[in-house]
């Protein structure tokens, strides 16, 4: 299951980036398609993180998510690196975890 | 090619750190070298990852990728006129190297003016093989951490999804997407729907772009 998986995001994701350049036809993009598609990457990858925060694991969170994802959030943008909030990230929760 | 050193640094941290997040979760090297090499596409493998780790199905999947990158058809569109003498098989080559960094530097080079497709093919192949060695690195260190809950390890790709999220944010609609879109996830992972809860916040939120820039 897992290699249909991988086989066939392979494909989905080859498909976004070949598409338009495979047509030959013209045409643009129109602006309210444009504006959801260019909102949709945010939007994916901050759902993932939705769950992960409060149900890590698949179970209620005791704490230490929310309040490790409220520091990366405050290190990356104060900082603005990706690293930084990342390493601030997991050495807070290992430490919440222990208490 | 100078200014690429930054991007590509990023890369390799990034590569390597989905190689250890994907072992972590118990991947098996040879299925996070696929992925890798077949799929190339950072934010996408993550949430691969992620939803792997919480048996959601096929489909979800791969819809979740195809979701994350229909961005690439924007991109790929905005590059056409650069590409467009080049016979159909060398743009389909060109296409599966299409990354957001490889787009960005080579989108910068045009602008300057510049005409050279070499530059854009050099860049974006550079891009694939260094995530790809990086993919080998991570796994192989991830293997030697051990349990990841220990170390709060697998919270790096949360981490890394939060960092991605507040990097991009540029305007107040993007800011009101990513809470809501957050926010109706966890309550639908709560709820009990957590195998549709990515593609249903993710898809759903992007609406409010529609509405809310006029």
């Amino acid at each position: 299951m897992i290699w249909i998986a991988i086989v066939g995001s392979a494909l989905a994701t080859y498909l976004t980036r070949s598409l338009p350049l495979a047509l030959t036809v013209g045409g643009r993009v129109p602006p309210v398609a444009r504006r959801y598609l260019e909102a949709l990457p945010v939007a994916i990858i901050a759902a993932l993180v939705g769950p992960a925060v409060v149900a890590p694991g698949g179970t209620l969170t005791r704490g230490s998510e929310p309040l490790a994802a409220a520091l990366v959030i405050t290190v990356v943008a104060w900082r603005r690196s990706l690293l930084a909030g990342v390493i601030a990230g997991v050495v807070a929760v290992a430490l919440l975890r222990l208490i | 090619m100078g200014e690429g050193w930054p991007v590509m640094g990023t890369t390799l941290l990034v590569g390597t750190t989905f190689g250890v997040v994907a072992r972590q979760s118990g991947l098996e090297p040879v299925e996070i070298i696929a992925m890798s090499l077949l799929v190339f596409a950072g934010a996408s493998q993550f949430a691969m990852v992620q939803l792997f780790s919480q048996a959601a199905p096929t489909p979800v999947v791969i819809a979740s990728v195809l979701f994350i990158n229909l961005r690439h058809l924007l991109m790929a569109t905005s590059l056409r006129p650069q590409l467009q003498r080049l016979s159909v098989g060398r743009r389909l080559f060109a296409a599966f190297f299409l990354t957001d960094e490889s787009f960005a530097m080579g989108t910068g080079h045009f602008r300057r003016g510049g005409r050279s497709l070499a530059y854009y093919f050099t860049f974006a192949i550079a891009l694939f093989l260094l995530w790809n060695v990086a993919t080998v690195i991570g796994i192989v260190v991830g293997a030697a951490i051990g349990d990841p809950r220990r170390l709060g390890v697998d919270f790096a790709i949360t981490a890394t999804f939060i960092g991605i999220v507040v990097l991009a944010i540029r305007h107040r609609a993007d800011f009101i997407i990513a809470i809501v879109a957050a926010l109706v996830a966890g309550a639908l992972a709560l709820a009990g729907a957590s195998t549709v809860a990515v593609i249903t916040a993710g898809a759903l939120a992007p609406l409010i772009a529609v509405f809310l820039r006029r």
